[in-house]
């Protein structure tokens, strides 16, 4: 016991130095990584970028490297910028001869972003479903939530905690008769009132088919998407935005991002590079003409600018961010380094990262180096 | 198989740190013998406990106790053995019939009669917890608890500590009562010397880092005398022999200890050129001894 | 003779068995009257609403009073062992040294075990009365890094204050401190759902801990004085 306990301390002892001591050592070192800000402008038809640097302050800028004053940017980016515009009564009255007003622009804006870290989180199997018509102008939550079972779909009665048998039967018979087979695969809502309107959830069977389930006057409203042969989704975005432009994202088992477009349900591939949600962030803000998609991945970050209208690919510009030299320099340092949490996730649990074979053989180099004078001294 | 030496310590050596408590310490103590070790504060006394009861590992050297080696320890030979530890540490949270309860459980020839004999003569209440009792009534209550144990080798360590005369003196006659009456092994150590002849039969005093003498008390008291006698008051002192110990010369009043007879003190003064007057011969109780061998200081 | 190890651990820990039992449960019954306040005035479909969209689970008051307890808990049962030394007396008994102390260290387990079990029992039965099982399981499961780390506070500091040396003991606090930080990393519900089992499994070792600082005690590490 007293070996097993000797064991445990040495193990603890490890485990705490290469947790903290790496820990201590960016804590100290780490410096701030910027990437530009970067819009797909409609009038230069190039990407316009905001730096900011600690030092100069902040940077207007293009990919040719013109420099801009704050109020020239405002002028290439002018539904981004349209209520400057609008007050200093600089806002064009067309684009690309499409008429455009502060109303029309602020109704065809949006902006998202999902982390990997809102990705990667236990979420409750619960539920709200709003009523999508309930004739009010302002939304409101229902006063029950819904689970999905291995046989159907439950409500349950929050004030008095129990099932609401009708409504579950009612919403579960027609699911089925809609081709739905329980257990539920994979769901994506918006589930509160802070939107425009609601479009209820998106979700995927036991045989990954797509349906979109609503809740209407009451009654349920379930419908079959039909998708591509062979495509399986793992993860739905949803959404409501003021243009009612999409229903949802949708992400491929093969990393790529869906379109379900609205009102028709037509699919569009969106042509960017490979878009992992339990990986990478995603940005997108789009806008009457174009979309800006930003895709922060582990050692860079892809910009793609698409058509607004059609989806297709305008232009895309990358920004590496390779390490820092502290960080560089920590790979000969520490052999690896053991993590409890990551930015990329909500979940804790131990992880041996930044394995590195260069502080390994310096280490073991070390060690001989030290061996042989401590032979050299008692011999 | 009795063992004819309960305790064997051979070439005991122990440091802390770099600091000597004492070198090459052998001892034995034979069956039903009451031992002790005497010395000043700090000569080690604890420290060969502390061994003696596998709470430390001497830095080398030996120690048996039933013949089985300290460091493996059984607790089948643990409970032949009753340990007093330094100030009478007991559980003080608990109260005295608790911690009766407790300590019975552990000894099968427990003896609950000798424990609340003792108890009796306190005047505690039964729900007296022993941390609001006088350091005296404590000293009771742990002499009760190894007495009671009915162990055939009884370890204290400096029991004398904190005990005023009546205590001291009560708890001896206890100890020896029931140690002779049980045949049982005593090893105590003790920096107070006072009544100590009563209870030991055999001691070895130490000094800082050595062992002064190891002997039966009544060798002792036989052989060890203190020798007086006036001296020239320009003499400031004797010189050294290996026969005497702490000699001292006080406005021409000399004194000295020697385990040898008067006849080789005198010849010794005679050799030296010192001439005396006055000689006498003092026989001496164990605690002149004591200061005799260790010195005042 | 194991009958009279628990009891003599009881009669140490049986002043403060119930009165940490008591506090524990106040606060449980004050985070209850708290969501019973919540529910009365907004109606209990808010707190199932904020559960639902943020990461609340109300009973983050709770966070530390596992911790508190069982460091508490170890102070009380293992101090009195080692003020003059006398856990001594306690080797000194006929009985095999190691399996004593995991006696000792399992009533002190046991007896926090029993305090943390009546909160889950207490807690439970309200959740489960106004909430769904998904949210009650949630809230109970967020809480269990906890309940475990309690448990795992009461070990180590029994390791502390069973280590005879003040450097050494500085050492264990240290590392100590280190451990306990990993329970409270994050604050997101059920976050650490996959580490709970190996948290559990590492608890269970620190067990063994405190024998590590019984060994040192009997090969006679301690201090000058």
């Amino acid at each position: 016991m007293i070996r097993f306990s000797k064991i445990l301390f040495a193990f603890i002892i490890v485990v705490q130095l290469f947790w903290l001591l790496p820990w201590f050592y960016h804590f100290t070192t780490d410096t701030p990584t910027h990437i530009p800000f970067t819009l797909y402008s409609i009038v230069n038809n190039d990407f316009a970028c905001l730096d900011y640097n600690s030092e100069k302050g902040i940077k207007y800028t293009d990919r040719r490297g013109n420099i801009y004053t704050n109020r020239q940017f405002d002028s290439i980016l002018p539904l981004f910028y349209f209520r400057q515009l609008a007050s200093d009564g600089r806002l064009p009255d067309s684009l690309n001869g499409v008429e455009i007003t502060p109303q029309k622009i602020r109704t065809s804006n949006f902006m998202f972003r999902l982390s990997a870290s809102e990705v990667n989180v236990k979420k409750t199997p619960l539920h709200p479903l709003l009523e999508s018509m309930s004739g009010r102008v302002d939304l409101k939550m229902p006063d029950d939530v819904c689970r999905f079972t291995d046989s159907g779909i439950e409500f349950i009665d929050m004030a008095t905690n129990t099932i609401k048998q009708k409504k579950s039967k009612l919403f579960t018979s027609l699911m089925k008769k809609k081709g739905f087979e329980f257990p539920l695969n994979c769901i994506g809502g918006n589930p509160t009132n802070r939107k425009d309107f609601d479009d209820g959830y998106f979700l995927t069977d036991a045989k990954h088919q797509l349906f979109h389930l609503k809740q209407v006057c009451g009654r349920p409203f379930c419908r079959f998407i039909a998708l591509p042969d062979s495509m399986k989704i793992k993860h739905i975005i949803v959404r409501e935005f003021a243009a009612r432009k999409f229903h949802a994202l949708l992400v491929d088992t093969s990393n790529r991002l869906w379109v379900l477009d609205m009102p028709d349900y037509t699919l569009h591939l969106l042509p960017i590079n490979e878009y992992n949600p339990q990986k990478h962030d995603l940005e997108i803000i789009g806008d009457m003409f174009n979309w800006t998609i930003s895709l922060s991945k582990a050692d860079k970050v892809e910009v793609f600018a698409l058509n607004a209208a059609d989806y297709s690919f305008i232009d895309s510009l990358q920004y590496l961010s390779p390490p820092s030299i502290p960080h560089q320099l920590g790979h000969y340092i520490f052999p690896f380094e053991i993590k409890f949490t990551s930015y990329d996730d909500q979940y804790t649990y131990p992880r041996l990262t930044d394995f590195s074979a260069k502080a390994c053989c310096l280490w073991a180099l070390l060690i001989m180096i030290v061996l042989f004078l401590i032979y050299k001294q008692t011999h | 198989m009795i063992q004819e030496n309960v305790i064997e310590c051979k070439n005991l050596t122990h440091y802390y740190d770099k600091h000597l408590i004492y070198e090459n310490l052998s001892f034995n103590v034979p069956y039903g013998h009451i031992f002790g070790l005497l010395g000043k504060n700090g000569t080690g006394k604890t420290t060969t406990i502390n061994i003696l009861n596998g709470y430390l590992q001497p830095k080398s050297g030996e120690c048996r106790i039933f013949g089985e080696n300290i460091q493996q320890m059984t607790s089948e030979t643990r409970r032949r053995m009753a340990l007093l530890i330094e100030g009478h540490v007991q559980y003080s949270f608990m109260t005295i019939e608790e911690i009766e309860k407790f300590y019975s459980a552990f000894y099968p020839r427990w003896e609950k009669a000798v424990y609340y004999e003792l108890m009796n003569k306190l005047k505690i209440a039964p729900k007296q917890r022993i941390c609001h009792m006088s350091c005296g009534q404590r000293s009771q209550v742990a002499l009760g608890l190894i007495l009671a144990q009915h162990a055939e080798l009884l370890i204290l360590d400096d029991f004398s500590l904190g005990l005023d005369p009546g205590y001291r003196r009560l708890f001896i006659e206890y100890l020896k009562e029931y140690a002779t009456a049980e045949n049982q092994t005593i090893f105590l150590t003790s920096h107070i010397i006072q009544d100590m002849e009563r209870l030991i039969d055999d001691c070895i005093i130490m000094d800082y880092g050595k062992i002064l003498v190891q002997k039966s008390v009544q060798e002792l008291m036989n052989k060890f005398c203190r020798y007086t006698f006036s001296v020239n008051q320009s003499i400031g002192g004797l010189p050294n022999d290996s026969e005497l110990y702490n000699s001292s010369v006080i406005r021409g009043h000399a004194e000295t200890y020697s385990f040898s007879k008067a006849d080789y003190i005198e010849g010794w003064l005679k050799n030296c050129g010192i001439e005396y007057s006055e000689f006498k011969t003092e026989y001496l109780d164990l605690e002149d001894i004591f200061i005799g061998l260790t010195g005042k200081y | 003779m194991k009958k009279a190890i628990l009891y003599k651990e009881w009669i140490k820990t049986r002043l403060y068995f119930p009165i940490s039992l008591a506090i524990s449960l106040a606060f449980i019954v004050f985070l209850i009257l708290r969501l019973q306040r919540v529910a009365h005035f907004k109606g209990v479909e808010h707190i199932w609403n904020i559960m639902l969209s943020h990461d609340v689970i109300f009973i983050e008051l709770l966070n530390f009073v596992p911790v508190v307890l069982g460091s508490l808990l170890a102070i009380v049962q293992f101090i009195p062992e080692m003020q003059q030394k006398r856990l001594k007396l306690t080797l000194h008994l006929p009985f095999n040294q190691q399996k004593m102390i995991l006696i000792m260290l399992s009533v002190g387990f046991g007896e926090i075990l029993l305090i943390y079990l009546v909160n889950y029992s207490v807690l439970y039965t309200y959740l489960q009365s106004i909430l769904a099982p998904e949210l009650t399981g949630r809230i109970l499961i967020t809480s269990l890094p906890w309940y475990i780390c309690g448990i795992t506070v009461y070990l180590l500091t029994a390791w502390i204050c069973l280590e005879p040396t003040w450097k050494r003991r500085f050492v264990n606090l240290f590392l100590s401190c280190g451990i306990i930080r990993i329970f409270f990393m994050n604050d997101v519900p059920q976050s650490y759902d996959s580490f709970l089992f190996a948290l559990s499994i590492f608890t269970l070792s620190c067990l063994f801990l405190p024998l590590l600082s019984v060994d040192r005690f009997k090969m006679g590490k301690q201090d000058l004085s």
